[in-house]
């Protein structure tokens, strides 16, 4: 059986629906991520999941129990990391550690759990005098303290400088194995693509993708990516001609192009063959962050005219309608 | 509202039915210990009365019976005032303080995540704040009655009387905390509500010297009800009824108005 199991879940705050009928499963030990852009409805979805709202319809299991009861074997079993949840500032890791392991039947051992979270060396330091990083790998030393066989971690890394997020995902890294299930909340497509074994997307209160986070990303199609400096004058029109290529834009020195899976073999091909180089070579693949924008976004012309003029497109024609079948695929 | 009472009713029972002693400690432990780190409003809202009490003590003229005040001494008419002084200013001002600060940092709503309650940090916070009112009442009674004023007469009666208006104020403060929900509003109000408290109990005008009307009014506050109930005491009489179920009503009130109002988040 799925250690969380949600059914057509719903959820209003007076006439404003914020959860419209979600339902998913995540399995035992698997990563689970929620995505959405903010005030999609994840945070209410958790919040239900974990016990701290009443939903107002369908249907919720989590290791075999009803949040809705708030039943005290459902708070030993299930560990929460709010969002911007604080402690006291003068509180230490090692007292907050303990205080915390005194509240449930089988806490794990503060000590291990520290060190295991490069937290050790820190315990007698007050909340208030460590670092966002620190803070945050407290929090997730608290929703795990009570050994609990899920864990549901909201909005992690929001707020974290680049170094101390990549700190906090290899500790959740870590944790992948050791038979804790997670539900990990994130509008960082980057935080999922690392993570997650399978992750559903939430966009006004509905599941608007679920998949892997590389099937999500391949299933949107989105264009290769490519830019280059050539070492000699480059027209981007005689670029555009080229079968494997949408568009082709010019900017400073810098030339960029986007295509087919085959767009930077063909596009170096065409160059070779008038003896020009491409210095500074870049190219990327499409990523979860192209998938997220192409769902999230589909129904808003304007941010698809955004999300159009961010990939710079002087393009040529049947360029637009192709992107824009890939994107409502 | 339903939702809210709710809150507080599940987890209290959760506590209750468990027996969780362990965590009890544990809390109380940490809060004491939060509570010794951070000793400024503490210190603040104890240490003006206990020296008044015992500078007032020290004066001989002071501990004389006076005409003006019915035949008390000015002794018996301030020590009453400067008990309720240290517990309204703890009770009605840091209580909610803290515990709205707690609710703004998302340490209830964690809590709410644990076996444990938040409940739990209430009844810590209840705990020390009573105790160090007591501990400042000790002072303000031994010291006093060893530099030459008297003892309380009526002991048996001096503490129930403190303690129904401990109830009645630190209901108050609970109170103020499900109102306001930034911790600023809270002490703020706190401070406005700690000198309405203190008029009635006869700071600046003395409940003997009050005109009926005032007095009468004064009867029905947590303030004035204490106020006298403790004086009366303190010469050797039982407290009126009046003045004990002026103070029980109070305590009734607030706690129930209190459960149905706070909210976690």
């Amino acid at each position: 059986m799925a250690m969380i199991d949600v059914r057509e879940l719903r959820k209003s705050y007076g006439d404003r629906t914020a959860v419209d009928g979600i339902s998913f499963d995540v399995q035992d030990g698997e990563i689970f991520g929620i995505l959405g852009p903010n005030g999609a409805g994840k945070t209410t979805t958790v919040e239900c999941i974990a016990g701290l709202r009443h939903r107002d319809d369908g249907s919720i299991t989590v290791a075999g129990m009803d949040p809705a009861l708030e039943g005290t074997e459902f708070r030993e079993a299930v560990g929460v990391q709010l969002q911007e949840s604080r402690l006291p500032e003068k509180q230490t890791v090692a007292e907050a550690l303990q205080l915390y392991a005194s509240f449930y039947e089988r806490p794990r051992d503060w000590r291990e759990l520290a060190e295991r979270l490069g937290l050790l060396e820190q315990r007698n330091t007050y909340f208030g005098r460590l670092s966002g990083g620190q803070k945050q790998r407290l929090s997730v030393a608290l929703a795990l303290i009570g050994n609990p066989r899920v864990a549901i971690l909201d909005e992690l890394t929001t707020g974290l400088d680049p170094a101390a997020r990549r700190e906090v995902w290899g500790l959740l890294e870590d944790l992948r194995g050791t038979g804790v299930t997670l539900l990990l909340v994130s509008h960082f497509m980057e935080e999922a693509e690392r993570l997650c074994d399978r992750v559903v997307v939430i966009d006004r209160g509905r599941i608007i993708a679920a998949d892997t986070p590389e099937g999500l990303a391949a299933g949107v199609a989105a264009d290769q990516r490519m830019s280059f400096v050539p070492s000699a004058a480059v027209d981007p029109a005689s670029l555009r001609a080229l079968p494997d290529v949408h568009t082709a834009t010019i900017s400073g020195d810098r030339i960029a192009v986007t295509g087919t899976d085959n767009v930077a073999a063909a596009v170096i091909i065409a160059l070779h063959e008038r003896g020009i180089q491409a210095a500074r070579l870049r190219v990327d693949q499409p990523s979860l962050d192209d998938a997220f924008i192409a769902l999230t976004h589909k129904d808003d012309p304007a941010a698809e005219l955004r999300s159009g003029a961010a990939s710079g497109s002087a393009t040529k024609t049947g360029t637009d309608s192709q992107n824009t079948a890939g994107a409502s695929r | 509202m339903s939702a809210t009472a709710r809150n507080l009713a599940t987890p209290t029972s959760r506590i209750a039915g468990q027996g969780r002693a362990g965590a009890m400690r544990a809390m109380l432990r940490s809060e004491a210990r939060l509570l010794a780190r951070n000793p400024g409003v503490v210190v603040w809202s104890t240490v003006l009365p206990v020296a008044a009490a015992i500078v007032l003590a020290c004066i001989p003229a002071i501990r004389k019976p006076s005409k003006d005040l019915g035949g008390l001494s000015f002794f018996h008419v301030y020590q009453p005032i400067l008990i309720l002084f240290a517990i309204t200013l703890l009770a009605v001002q840091s209580l909610p303080d803290v515990l709205t600060r707690y609710r703004e940092m998302g340490v209830l709503k964690r809590l709410r995540t644990t076996p444990a309650s938040p409940a739990l940090l209430l009844f810590a916070q209840l705990t020390l704040t009573l105790l160090v009112s007591i501990s400042c009442t000790v002072l303000m009674t031994v010291v006093p009655a060893l530099v030459g004023a008297s003892w309380p007469q009526n002991v048996a009666g001096f503490v129930v009387a403190y303690l129904l208006a401990a109830w009645a104020l630190l209901g108050l403060g609970l109170l103020i905390a499900s109102l306001f929900h930034n911790a600023k509003v809270a002490a703020g109000f706190g401070t406005v509500l700690f000198f309405v408290v203190e008029f009635f109990a006869g700071l600046w005008l003395q409940r003997p010297n009050m005109p009926d009307w005032l007095r009468h009014i004064s009867d029905f506050t947590p303030g004035g009800a204490g106020a006298q109930a403790l004086t009366d005491s303190s010469v050797g009489h039982w407290p009126s009824a009046l003045h004990l179920i002026v103070l029980a009503a109070w305590g009734i009130a607030m706690s129930v108005a209190s459960i149905r109002l706070f909210s976690w988040e």
